[in-house]
């Protein structure tokens, strides 16, 4: 028995489909919004008020309710593709910072240090063959000046690229707040509500993700609704609030209480790295093929005699022992004919006739010191080159696993158009159901009315 | 799993471009002809090649080392069989004079010491002879070995070159060595024979007896250092072609390590090629696909 009440049935019917439809639009619009998560319209029947006809008490039919959208995500896999994306950031960052590193070294090569090195020996060698000729000995200070001006200006591209980092990590520190200040706004929008919209919670996700990549941040959701967030152990995000950071000289830490923050992913974990490990690390052993130069040919030099009889004079000065303040002894700088190409006669040092090059010839021979700096510049290149292969492979892999993890999002959360376009036929086919029903009714209750008058 | 087309394009994608990756990785092999570029693409074998290198340019210099040595060594050879010709001429002139000094004439006398003092003069030109500038016996002093009275006036230090990694050869024999030093025993072979012309011209028997003598025994020193200084050309001859194929296995090696073979590199860039077309191929006709394409 129809009365005026039916008609709320189809009605909800009606709103329900035409939410659905509006669903499934936006759905598409966002078909292809990095971050969005496809939404649903839940649908419950509804639970109408208890009438009493006749002595039997049953609920009325209120039809369909649809006021809640839902988006599809599974929180547990968004959380474990960021955590792998912030490693993957940080993967990524060193394997660049170490391939920059390597530019610096053009090896193997012919023009690399190591064959500078090679072409000081060389000159040494020529040397010893012709003691007394200008242009040989002219040659061995070309070829050491050849050879310092490129241990200075590795040492100054190595400091080049933290000082770049440096930059890169204030950058960062300004995002980061940028971040952290979005998170709090958004937790003042959803505390307390039951229910927080699908787009907010989108919205959470690309901060979340974004401040991960750059962090390493973890992240958990309260019971409330409001997230909180910590870098490194450090509170960054907690109710309303948010905590600045920032990093003057390449170190990142809290603004007000000043404590330094480690962070263990992202990229600001690689640019740490980076800053106190990486590069301290080249730098010192570039700095030990330095020194071990200027010894070595200290060594050799200053036991030998010049062109006038003197001997005990230094090649390299002896205070330039790090790469980037190694230099020629202002002994010998511009003096050719002060180098000692001569060895002392044994026994007992003598000055050696004006056309000894013996002192020379050994010089040419640390070329072959297993100790020396072409062996200890050799072992670096090789470190640097197992380190970045290392790092590329480890950013490669990583990038395959972030993949998976998206890959395992985006099963449970991306839009899939054929998906869309049958919902979007269900929906128009249960719209014009629902459309047929009160049709009916409205004609059922017409028939009643006209009867009655 | 569900799958949606977001992820076939970006699966795709992803492929696509690690596909096109390979394949430029290739082609960079062939334009560049090296096998890697960087270290780190292959550290164990840019760590061979890098000692590789430094071991070519080793030989290299050593090489050039012993180029010198040969110049030198080949030198003081050619000067010390001269010399020894010379001293063939000094010791018959010396037997002349020997047999019967008595019978001799003044005149005749006269012209033999005459002779012997040629001699003397020439083998003084030779002991004074240079190699690129650099007298040939006069150890490292500079300039002559003997001054014009015939006295030493050079060293006795040792002229070294690296032949090889374990060899620091000694190539030069000094002017005492090869002619005697003054001083000790009968002196030097100028001061032999400046004695002996002038026992001859005073027509000594004793003294001519005693130099001829003495003569012989400096013939058989300059004999002596001949035979050294020809053993160490020898023994250069044989290092020189012994460095110059280690050079030539080492450049080869070298090649093995760092250039590509071109053949395997083509194939290798044509076989990419056809599998990024592919790719391409079904990409496109994967992602144009949809319900869309049938409903009306």
């Amino acid at each position: 028995m129809p009365n005026i009440s039916s008609l709320q049935t189809p009605l909800s019917a009606l709103r329900a489909h035409q939410r659905s439809l509006e669903t499934t639009a936006n759905n598409v619009a966002n078909a292809s919004t990095p971050g969005y998560r496809r939404q649903r319209v839940e649908m419950t029947t509804a639970v109408g008020e208890p009438i009493n006809v006749g002595g039997v008490v049953t609920n009325s039919r209120a039809g369909v309710d649809s006021r809640h959208i839902t988006r599809a995500a599974d929180d547990l896999l968004i959380a474990r593709a960021t955590a792998e994306e912030a490693n993957l950031a940080s993967a990524e960052a060193a394997s660049a910072t170490l391939s920059r590193i390597e530019a610096i070294f053009p090896e193997p090569s012919d023009y690399g240090l190591a064959s500078q090195l090679d072409a000081l020996w060389g000159s040494w060698n020529e040397l010893s063959t012709d003691p007394a000729s200008p242009s040989l000995r002219f040659d061995v200070l070309a070829k050491a000046t050849a050879v310092t001006t490129t241990l200075r200006r590795s040492a100054a591209d190595l400091s080049a690229v933290t000082t770049g980092i440096r930059e890169q990590l204030g950058v960062l520190a300004t995002k980061v707040n940028d971040l952290t200040a979005e998170l709090a706004a958004y937790n003042s929008g959803v505390i307390g509500q039951p229910n927080v919209p699908p787009s907010m919670l989108d919205q959470r996700d690309r901060l979340v993700n974004q401040l991960t990549k750059l962090t390493g941040a973890v992240v958990r959701v309260s019971e409330d609704n409001t997230v909180a967030v910590t870098i490194g152990g450090h509170q960054v995000v907690q109710g309303l609030t948010n905590e600045r950071v920032e990093a003057p000289n390449g170190v990142l830490r809290m603004v007000r209480s000043g404590q330094v923050i480690l962070p263990t992913a992202g990229e600001a974990a690689a640019m740490s790295t980076t800053i106190n490990d990486i590069v301290p690390r080249y730098l010192a052993a570039l700095d030990g093929v330095a020194a071990s130069l200027v010894s070595t040919v200290n060594a050799v030099h200053s036991a030998g005699y010049g062109q006038d009889g003197v001997s005990g004079r230094m090649f390299f000065d002896p205070t330039g022992v790090t790469a980037a303040t190694i230099a020629l002894s202002a002994d010998v700088a511009g003096q050719p004919a002060r180098i000692a190409a001569g060895a002392p006669v044994l026994p007992g040092p003598v000055a050696p006739g004006p056309l000894d090059g013996n002192q020379a010839r050994l010089m040419a021979a640390l070329a072959d010191s297993a100790t020396g700096p072409d062996s200890r510049y050799q072992q670096m290149i090789s470190n640097l080159a197992v380190e970045t292969r290392a790092a590329k492979q480890r950013s490669d892999v990583q990038s395959t696993v972030v993949e998976n993890a998206l890959r395992d999002v985006s099963a449970v959360s991306s839009v899939s158009i054929d998906e869309e376009m049958a919902q979007m036929i269900e929906s128009q086919r249960a719209y014009q159901a629902a459309g047929k029903v009160m049709a009916t009714i409205d004609e059922m209750l017409g028939f009643l009315i006209e009867r009655i008058s | 799993m569900r799958v949606t087309n977001s992820m076939i394009s970006r699966t795709n994608l992803r492929n696509l471009s690690q596909s096109l990756g390979r394949l430029q990785d290739a082609q960079a092999q062939i334009t560049s002809g090296k096998d890697f570029s960087k270290p780190s693409e292959d550290p164990a074998r840019a760590t061979s090649a890098m000692s590789t290198r430094k071991d070519i340019r080793r030989i290299e210099q050593r090489l050039r080392s012993i180029e010198d040595a040969q110049g030198w060594v080949g030198a003081a050879d050619t000067q010390l069989s001269s010399a020894l010709d010379r001293m063939v001429r000094a010791k018959e002139i010396a037997v002349n004079a020997g047999n019967g000094i008595n019978a001799l004439t003044p005149g005749a006398r006269s012209a033999l010491a005459t002779e012997l003092r040629a001699v003397r003069s020439d083998l003084l030109v030779v002991a004074n002879a240079t190699y690129a500038g650099r007298s040939l016996f006069a150890g490292t002093a500079a300039g002559v070995a003997y001054d014009g009275t015939g006295t030493f006036v050079g060293n006795d230090e040792p002229v070294i070159r690296d032949v090889s990694p374990t060899n620091a050869m000694t190539i030069n024999v000094t002017g005492n060595q090869v002619f005697g030093a003054s001083g000790a025993g009968a002196g030097s072979l100028f001061e032999v024979l400046d004695r002996m012309a002038t026992a001859i011209e005073a027509g000594d028997r004793t003294a001519t007896a005693t130099e001829q003598m003495n003569l012989d025994a400096a013939f058989e020193r300059l004999r002596g250092a001949s035979a050294m200084v020809g053993t160490k050309w020898s023994s250069l001859e044989q290092l020189s072609v012994r460095t110059q194929d280690e050079k030539v296995a080492l450049t080869e090696r070298l090649s093995q390590m760092e250039d590509i073979d071109m053949v395997e590199s083509l194939i290798q860039v044509k076989s990419r090629e056809s599998s990024y077309q592919a790719a391409l191929q079904t990409t496109a006709k994967v992602m144009s696909m949809s319900l869309l394409d049938f409903l009306r």
